[in-house]
């Protein structure tokens, strides 16, 4: 998978995403002194922070390619996206655009047409061998299943394109991302409240 | 360590416990297992014993086939290149069950690897009291030419009736092991036609990263069922979604302005050596009672300060993925300094 060469060094991966994270949050202007609503900081804030995590995968997963994507093709957020990830990463920016959608409708396709084949005769094949009662909690069990795959297809970026196994795979790096996210931002918030803490009340 | 090339001591699993970076072995062990999937399209069934195992067990296998490489061996060629991932940092689980168990299909393995098997057992039989192992099968050495002949042949071996789904489980691992061919051996009762195949292998690669999924997520290696493992799992990505957002607020609200002073470190000094610079550069003035005594340490403490927060995350961090060297300063004094979070402060306007 390609999980491996990431997942040996997880502090690094902490630390990089900070490092891009701040550089991000820098271009998008932070650093100047003009004042921005809470909901617009916390936009900026929240899309440095996931562009900046998905340049750490550098393109090999799709939940990363579809969050560039994503935040490219919408229109507010598109020149953001462009600023906080540089003019280093056009290359990625390429590799994000064309990727997910047409490819993998193709082979969604294609997999539809196989299925459907495939499945009147394993109808044919199937149905003497086991009892109703039995087709039918396999059928529920079944639906259920099927509808917590969509579930996560929705939760996951660029979740609705993939076959179940890589959905499995991209789920498990984006939950490692998501913990890194959390710990990173966690860490900085606490920091820098109370280090407004302190300022406010000079000890 | 072992005279014979093939075989496999499993009592030297315990003496090199790093039981953290199990995970990441597993997932090398899986990139190598796609790679090797993709070579014969047409055998979609593929390692379905092999990912069926608990990522422990598949690194103990895996490191049974460096020993055998050195021995020598063409079956081996296929993991060669998996073998120069894994000699830097083997890991072995630190749980005797599961050195165990991992024990008994490394001798599968070695059964099946070379006709000297009867050595094999000897040696581990010390460990392994209830393994059978299976001379049967040795002369079944799967490196022919006709592949698919033995195939079938093995089949209905099968059918007419083995000892165990388990022994086939293994049998067939090894020889997933060894050859760029992949085979799929048929238990006793289930269809052999390709489609039926196809879809068991599917299920079984599915099955197998679920449990992958399982250990990464808190509470969920006790729940059955794929339905509720899915609920847990997207519980744990909705409320870990919902962190980010709560988090964002956070900051977007506690500062008005940042000014980060990150430019002069960035510009000296490289990306790799951010850790070492952003502690240099606090200032320790809300702490003074937090001397910087080890700034990398400081530093890299704090995340796994943040990871004891969690502590369900945290056991499953230490043993899978979130492994840091660090994990030997989890015992550090930092009950004291609970407010001290964070070191590497950046410089705020306010």
């Amino acid at each position: 998978m390609r999980i491996s060469a990431r997942m040996r060094h997880p502090s690094s991966l902490k630390q990089e995403f900070l490092k891009k994270w701040i550089m991000g949050l820098q271009r998008c202007g932070f650093s100047s002194k003009k004042s921005m609503s809470v909901m617009e900081r916390k936009k900026a804030i929240k899309l440095s922070a996931d562009l900046a995590m998905a340049s750490t995968r550098n393109g090999t997963t799709c939940w990363s390619r579809a969050l560039i994507a994503k935040a490219s093709r919408n229109h507010e957020s598109k020149i953001l996206a462009e600023q906080i990830l540089g003019p280093e990463s056009q290359s990625l920016k390429k590799a994000s655009s064309t990727m997910p959608p047409v490819i993998c409708s193709r082979r969604i396709r294609s997999k539809k047409i196989l299925k459907r084949s495939c499945s009147s005769h394993v109808r044919r094949v199937r149905k003497f061998a086991l009892s109703q009662k039995v087709l039918s909690a396999n059928s529920v069990a079944k639906r259920l299943v099927q509808k917590r795959t969509n579930i996560l297809k929705s939760l996951v970026p660029g979740g609705e394109y993939m076959d179940d196994i890589s959905l499995i795979e991209e789920t498990l790096d984006y939950i490692a991302y998501l913990r890194a996210q959390v710990d990173v931002m966690r860490c900085v918030a606490s920091a820098t409240e109370l280090e407004y803490e302190g300022e406010k009340n000079p000890i | 360590m072992e005279p014979n090339s093939a075989s496999y001591v499993p009592g030297s699993c315990p003496t090199r416990p790093e039981p953290e970076e199990t995970g990441l072995e597993s997932f090398q062990f899986r990139d190598e297992i796609q790679r090797l999937m993709t070579v014969p399209p047409e055998n979609a069934s593929s390692f379905t014993a092999l990912l069926e195992l608990p990522a422990t067990q598949a690194m103990q296998l895996l490191h049974s086939s460096p020993h055998s490489a050195a021995g020598g061996g063409d079956e081996h060629k296929p993991y060669s290149s998996s073998s120069s991932f894994t000699n830097g940092n083997l890991t072995f689980p630190s749980n005797k069950a599961l050195i165990e168990r991992a024990a008994k299909f490394s001798v599968f393995a070695a059964a099946e690897i070379s006709p000297e098997t009867s050595s094999v057992p000897s040696n581990s039989s010390a460990n392994l009291d209830k393994v059978k192992t299976e001379p049967a099968e040795t002369d079944s050495n799967p490196d022919s030419s006709n592949k698919t002949q033995k195939l079938a042949k093995r089949k209905e071996r099968e059918k007419k009736g083995k000892d165990s789904a388990k022994k086939s489980k293994n049998e067939s691992c090894e020889d997933a092991e060894k050859l760029p061919y992949v085979h799929v051996r048929a238990r006793r009762g289930q269809a052999t036609d390709s489609h039926s195949l196809a879809e068991r292998a599917r299920r079984e690669k599915i099955n197998a990263r679920m449990k992958l999924l399982q250990e990464l997520v808190p509470g969920c290696s006790k729940i059955s069922g794929t339905a509720l493992v899915l609920d847990e799992i997207i519980n744990h990505v909705q409320s870990l979604q919902r962190q980010v957002e709560l988090l964002s607020m956070r900051l977007a609200a506690v500062n008005p302005r940042i000014d980060f002073n990150f430019d002069s470190v960035f510009a000296t000094e490289g990306g790799p050596l951010i850790d070492s610079n952003i502690p240099s550069m606090v200032s320790p003035s809300m702490w003074p009672e937090n001397p910087f005594t080890g700034n990398r340490q400081n530093f890299q403490q704090q995340w796994n300060f943040d990871a004891l927060h969690q502590p369900l995350w945290g056991r499953e961090e230490e043993n899978h993925i979130f492994i840091t060297p660090e994990n030997s300063l989890l015992s550090y004094d930092s009950s004291a300094n609970s407010a001290s979070l964070h070191s590497n402060q950046l410089k705020m306007e306010l």
